[in-house]
C-alpha cells in the first residue's frame, strides 16, 4: 500500500533557479507537493549550463549536470517566456490555480514582469508568496544581490571558520544557498499552516544572508550584550575551543573543553582525519587508558581540563601520535565502544560509499534519469510514520512536461501548444527543439 | 542603535504558528528547532530537569559570570519560551508530563534513542492519550542503524556529515593545513531546520486529515545532505572534492576569490568573473580608474565578453592590487553598486551597525525584568506580511512557568506544586 504523502494536492509555482530556491522546492516535491518549475531556454538555469557535474561521456546539453539532477528531482519542467502577452497570461491562471509562488530573483524582477504579489492576490486572494532575495525586499540594499558565497560572507559565518591570524578558511560550498533553501521551505510551510488556520494567504519576504546571522547568536549577544569584540586574537580557534596562548573565551560552539580537534589518522591521504573531543575529566581518562597510557599523558598537568587547554599543543602532538597509527574509522569505533567521542573526517566518496549508517538509513536513492541512466540521489533526512518523503521523480528535462501542464492543468489543447511553440511562447523561435518535446507535441 | 522594537502587544497580529502548543525536551541538537517554532507565535513549554538543562552552563556569560541564568548561548536559543521543570524519571513526573502529552501538539525531544519509551514516555504510548500528537526525534544518528547509540558533539557531527572534508586552505596559504568546522554550532543548526520542515510538514498533513505521527529525524544524515556539489560531484564524476581557502572545495583547483583590503580585512567575490559583464566592468574600471589603478581594464579589448573570461586571473590580480588601497566597506558596497555580489567577511562588529538590516527591523530589543536591563537580539530572516514573527520574551528562568502550567492548567493547588519541589519532582 502506498502511503500518502504530507503536501499531497498542494501546488507550487516555481520561479527558483540556481540553488538556494530549488534546494527549498526539492523538499516541498519530496513531502507531496506539485512542483511546476518555470524556466526559459535563453536565461537557463546556472546549474544547467555548470559542466563541472556532467559525467565523461555524456554530451553537454541542459539535461546533463548532475548537480542539477540531484537538486531538481521531485519537480515537474515548462518552458514559458513570461515577457510576452501570452506567456504572461498563463503564467497568471497557473497563479490562480496555485497554493504557492517562490521564487530567489532580485527583489525587482516579479513585479517588473506585472506579477508582484499585489497582482498575485488579485489573481488568487490567499495565495502564499515567498520571496527569497539575498538581502530580502525591505530594507535600504534590497537591490543589492547574493550568492552564497557572499551572502555567508556578510552573514559573518566566513569570518567564524578558520585558524587565527590566517585568512578566513570559511565555507567550502554555499552553505547559505543550503540554508536559504531551506528557509525558504520552512516559510512555505509557515504560511500554509497559518492559512489553514485562518484563510489568509501572504507575503514572505525571506532575505537568504540574514537566515546566516542568527546561525551566530551566541556572537551577535556576546558583542551586543557583553561588548566583546568580534576581530580579536585567537578567533576563530580553528577546530579547537581556544587557541594555544590566547585568552580563554568561549568561541560559540558549545562548552570550552580540550582535547577538541582534528588529528591525522593511518594513510595520510587528503581526508585521512578524525576528530575526537573530550568533554571532561572522566572522559579524558578513558581516552588516556584507550591510548594505553602512554608516559606523557599521565602526566599530572593533563588531569584538568584547564591544564590540557594550557598545554594543549603538547597533548595534541602526543595524541596524534597515537590516531596515526589507526585507521579512521576503526579509530572512531574503538573510541566510542570505549566511551570516548571521536569520529572519521568523512569526504563525499566516504558518505556515499563507506559510512554503515547512511547505508543502514538509505540514504541514497537510485533513480533512472532519462540522460545520465541510473544513478544515486541523496535522500531524506527524516522519517514520517504516516506520510514519508520520499524522492520520487528526477529532475525534469529542459521543457520535458510543458504539454502535460498546460493541458492537465490549464486545458489547453494541442492546437493551441503547437501554436504556442511557433510563435515563441514555449519554446524560443528558431531554437531547434529536443526531440523528447517533439515527440510531445504529436 | 536600536530604534525599532518589535514588542508583542495586543494589537500585533498572531504570529502564524499561533494556537501550537509544543512541548520541547530538547537540548543544544534541537533548542534552535524550538525557537524557530516560538518567536513564530508557538506556545512552546521547555521541559527541563529540576535545577534546570545543562545548556544553561554554556558560555559566555552576561559580564562573563558564569550562572544557569546568565547564559547568553541559552538565552538565544531559548526566547519566547515557557519553561518549566520536570523529573520524567519518577512516576508523578511521568503521571504530569502525560497529562501536558495529551493537550499538546507537538514534542520535540532530543533524548538517545529509546530513553523516552523506557520511561512508558515514546510515541505509541503518548499517541494513545492524544490520536493528533506529532512527535519529532531529533538525534544525532536516527531511531536505527550501526550508529545509532554514538556518542557525539558539533565536532564530531560535521566531521562525520561531510563539512570538514569541504572547509580548509589552499596549501600556499596554510601547509599540512587541517580540515575545518566551522564555528557557531552548526550541525545543531542544519538539524533543526530539517527537523522543523518535517514537523510542518506533519502538521500541514493534520490540518487536512486531523491524524498526528511519528518523526525520526537524523542530524547526521542532515549533515550529509548540506555540502551542496560535493556528493552529486563524486556520484556523477567519480571524484573527490578538495578543500581550498575561503571558496567551494573543487575536484579541480579554482581561481582565488578572497581578498585583502587596506585594513587586512577580507572581502569575498563569489568567483573570479562572474557577473563581470563588458558593461559591469567598465564601470569596474572607471572606479578604479579614480585612484589610478584601473591598470589596463579600460582598454577596448575588454568590450567583448571572451576577452574578459579568458582573462579572469589576470583581471583577479589587478582587483587584488586595487582592493588592498581601498577600505573593506567601499570595496563591497562599490562593487554591488556596480551589480556584482560581492560581499564583505564580517564579524559581529560590523554586523551589529548595519543600517539595512535596522530597516528591516531586525534588531530586537528584549527585556530582561528580573536584571532591570534590555538587550538587542538578533531578529527574523523572514518578514510575515500577514502574522509577524516576533520575540515574545526572553528564555524562561528556570521553572519560571512552573505555576502558571501545573496549577493554572492542570489543577495542581500552590501547595501541592511545593510538595512536588520537595520530593524533586519539579
Amino acid at each position: 500500500m502506498t502511503l500518502p504523502r504530507a503536501l499531497a494536492g498542494v501546488r507550487v509555482l516555481d520561479f527558483t533557479w540556481v540553488r538556494a530556491g530549488p534546494w527549498a522546492t526539492r523538499w516541498l516535491g519530496a513531502l507531496g507537493a506539485e512542483i511546476i518549475k518555470i524556466e526559459w531556454p535563453e536565461h537557463l538555469d546556472i546549474l544547467r549550463t555548470n559542466r563541472n557535474s556532467i559525467p565523461p561521456g555524456i554530451e553537454p546539453t541542459p539535461n546533463a549536470p548532475g548537480q542539477f539532477a540531484d537538486t531538481n528531482v521531485n519537480k515537474l519542467g515548462l518552458t514559458i517566456n513570461v515577457r510576452t502577452p501570452r506567456g504572461l497570461e498563463l503564467i497568471k491562471r497557473l497563479i490562480a490555480i496555485s497554493d504557492i509562488v517562490i521564487e530567489n530573483f532580485s527583489s525587482r524582477v516579479m513585479r517588473n514582469w506585472g506579477i508582484g504579489y499585489d497582482e498575485m492576490q488579485k489573481l488568487r486572494p490567499d495565495i502564499i508568496y515567498v520571496s527569497m532575495a539575498g538581502f530580502g525586499h525591505t530594507g535600504r540594499h534590497h537591490h543589492y544581490t547574493t550568492m552564497g558565497p557572499s551572502a555567508q560572507a556578510l552573514s559573518g559565518l566566513t569570518f567564524a571558520s578558520g585558524l587565527p591570524g590566517k585568512p578566513p578558511a570559511g565555507w567550502g560550498w554555499s552553505y547559505l544557498d543550503d540554508t536559504g533553501g531551506m528557509y525558504g521551505a520552512m516559510c512555505a510551510l509557515t504560511a500554509l499552516h497559518h492559512r489553514n488556520a485562518t484563510g489568509q494567504g501572504q507575503h514572505v519576504d525571506l532575505s537568504q544572508m540574514i537566515t546566516g546571522i542568527t546561525l551566530n547568536g551566541a556572537a551577535f549577544l556576546d558583542r551586543t550584550v557583553n561588548s566583546r569584540e568580534a576581530r580579536r586574537a585567537g578567533f576563530p580557534p580553528g577546530n579547537r575551543t581556544v587557541w594555544p596562548g590566547t585568552p580563554v573565551v568561549n568561541n560559540y560552539r558549545g562548552p570550552t573543553v580540550a582535547p577538541h580537534n582534528a588529528y591525522r589518522t593511518k594513510g595520510g591521504a587528503h581526508n585521512d582525519w578524525c576528530v575526537l573531543a573530550c568533554f571532561s575529566d572522566d572522559e579524558w581518562q578513558r581516552l588516556v587508558d584507550l591510548m594505553g597510557r602512554p608516559a606523557w599523558a599521565t602526566d599530572a598537568k593533563f588531569t584538568g581540563v584547564m591544564g590540557r587547554i594550557q598545554h594543549q599543543e603538547e597533548m595534541d602532538e602526543g595524541i596524534e601520535r597515537w590516531t596515526l597509527t589507526l585507521e579512521k574509522y576503526e579509530l572512531a569505533q574503538k573510541c566510542q565502544a570505549a566511551g570516548v567521542r571521536a569520529m572519521p573526517v568523512q569526504s563525499s566518496e566516504d558518505r556515499v560509499e563507506h559510512d554503515p549508517q547512511l547505508r543502514a538509513r538509505g540514504m541514497y536513492t537510485e533513480l533512472d534519469h532519462p540522460v545520465l541512466g541510473r544513478k544515486k540521489f541523496q535522500g531524506v533526512p527524516f522519517k514520517l510514520s504516516r506520510t514519508p518523503a520520499a524522492i520520487h521523480r528526477p529532475a525534469p528535462l529542459i521543457g520535458q512536461h510543458t504539454r502535460q501542464v498546460l493541458q492537465e492543468r490549464l486545458g489547453l489543447s494541442l492546437e493551441e501548444i503547437r501554436a504556442g511553440y511557433e510563435d515563441g511562447t514555449f519554446w524560443p523561435k528558431g531554437m531547434p527543439l529536443y526531440p523528447y518535446i517533439q515527440e510531445s507535441l504529436t | 542603535m536600536t530604534d525599532r522594537a518589535e514588542v508583542e502587544t495586543s494589537s500585533s497580529p498572531p504570529g502564524p504558528l499561533t494556537g501550537l502548543r509544543v512541548l520541547e525536551l530538547a537540548d543544544e541538537k534541537g533548542q534552535f528547532c524550538g525557537k524557530l517554532m516560538a518567536d513564530l507565535g508557538a506556545d512552546v513549554v521547555k521541559v527541563e530537569p529540576p535545577g534546570g538543562q545543562a545548556t544553561r552552563l554554556v558560555g559566555p556569560f552576561l559580564d562573563d559570570v558564569p550562572h544557569p541564568e546568565r547564559s547568553l548561548y541559552f538565552w538565544h536559543y531559548n526566547t519566547s519560551k515557557r519553561g518549566i521543570t520536570l523529573n520524567l524519571e519518577c512516576a508523578d513526573g511521568q503521571g504530569l508530563f502525560r497529562r501536558l502529552a495529551a493537550g499538546a501538539d507537538i514534542i520535540l525531544e532530543t533524548y538517545p534513542p529509546g530513553y523516552l519509551p523506557s520511561l512508558g514516555l515514546g510515541f505509541d504510548e503518548l499517541a494513545r492519550l492524544n490520536s493528533r500528537l506529532i512527535m519529532c526525534s531529533l538525534t544525532p544518528f536516527g531511531q536505527t542503524g550501526p550508529w545509532r547509540d554514538y556518542l557525539t558533539s558539533d565536532l564530531l557531527q560535521l566531521a562525520a556529515g561531510g563539512q570538514m572534508a569541504c572547509c580548509g586552505y589552499d596549501p600556499e596559504d596554510v601547509p599540512e593545513a587541517p580540515p575545518i568546522a566551522p564555528g557557531g554550532g552548526n550541525a545543531w543548526h542544519i538539524g533543526s531546520h530539517f527537523a522543523y520542515m518535517a514537523i510542518l510538514a506533519a502538521v500541514h498533513y493534520r490540518d487536512v486529515t486531523g491524524e498526528g505521527q511519528y518523526i525520526d529525524a537524523s542530524i547526521h544524515e542532515a549533515c550529509a545532505l548540506t555540502t551542496e556539489a560535493a556528493v552529486p560531484i563524486y556520484i556523477h564524476m567519480g571524484q573527490v572534492v578538495r578543500r581550498q581557502t575561503g571558496r567551494a572545495a573543487a575536484a579541480e583547483k579554482t581561481e582565488p576569490t578572497q581578498f585583502a583590503t587596506r585594513e587586512g580585512a577580507w572581502l569575498n567575490i563569489t568567483r573570479s568573473g562572474f557577473n563581470l559583464t563588458p558593461a559591469r566592468l567598465r564601470q569596474l574600471a572607471e572606479w578604479m580608474d579614480q585612484y589610478g589603478l584601473a591598470e589596463d581594464l579600460l582598454d577596448e579589448k575588454y568590450r567583448h565578453a571572451n576577452a574578459i573570461q579568458a582573462n579572469v586571473g589576470h583581471i583577479a590580480a589587478v582587483l587584488e592590487r586595487f582592493f588592498a588601497h581601498i577600505s573593506l566597506e567601499e570595496a563591497w558596497h562599490g562593487g554591488q553598486e556596480r551589480g556584482l555580489p560581492w560581499g564583505a567577511v564580517r564579524s559581529m562588529d560590523e554586523i551589529v551597525v548595519d543600517e539595512h538590516l535596522r530597516d528591516r527591523g531586525f534588531f530586537v530589543e528584549v527585556e530582561h525584568p528580573e536584571l532591570g536591563r534590555t538587550f538587542t537580539y538578533p531578529g527574523a530572516p523572514a518578514i510575515y506580511s500577514r502574522s509577524p514573527w516576533r520575540l515574545a520574551r526572553r528564555a524562561p528562568l528556570i521553572g519560571e512557568h512552573n505555576a502558571e502550567i501545573f496549577c493554572g492548567e492542570l489543577g495542581l493547588t500552590k501547595a501541592e506544586l511545593a510538595a512536588l519541589a520537595e520530593s524533586g519532582v519539579v
